[in-house]
């Protein structure tokens, strides 16, 4: 049957979601490594984020 | 005959998968030792000359992973380009705070 082949990604990916919400599995813990990296750019750029205010707040402070 | 070094498209496929987790690494090395210069910093009562040398190894990892070269197009190599501009942003700010705690004489 096609049908598998034919459900939309998204609605693929919401139910795991919800799923993984019901029984509070972390998605991102499974991740493929593809994904892993993505995430882990996102985390970066939180990180420089936080640098940044914090360097900011200092900016006049002696 | 010798093995000869790694044909350019060998080494430019190669750098495409490698350059973004490149970046992080070196991202997570700047943001941990300039993460104790900013503790030391933040602190009114530390010696201020003691976050110096936290700040110029954080320094020397932003310019490394800043001056790695993001080949090829798409959306991870936009996320990696986001992240290199984040560490410029701090190179800068890190650059103008060592300055600055240079120019202070040393308060104790």
């Amino acid at each position: 049957s096609t049908t598998t082949l034919t459900t939309p990604q998204n609605e693929v990916e919401s139910l795991m979601h919800e799923m993984a919400d019901e029984s509070g599995l972390d998605l991102n813990m499974e991740l493929p490594q593809g994904q892993t990296g993505s995430v882990g750019t996102s985390v970066a750029s939180a990180e420089q984020d936080e640098l940044s205010q914090r360097l900011a707040k200092l900016r006049d402070q002696v | 005959m010798a093995a000869r070094a790694k044909r350019p498209e060998d080494v430019g496929s190669k750098e495409y998968d490698d350059s973004g987790e490149l970046i992080r690494s070196h991202h997570k090395q700047a943001f941990e030792y300039i993460s104790v210069a900013l503790r030391i910093d933040e602190d009114d009562k530390a010696h201020k000359e003691q976050a110096v040398q936290w700040y110029k190894k954080g320094i020397s990892e932003l310019e490394k992973g800043i001056a790695i070269e993001i080949m090829g197009q798409g959306e991870k190599c936009e996320r990696a380009k986001r992240l290199q501009a984040k560490m410029t942003t701090n190179l800068i700010m890190a650059k103008d705070r060592l300055e600055l705690l240079a120019k202070v004489p040393s308060a104790s």
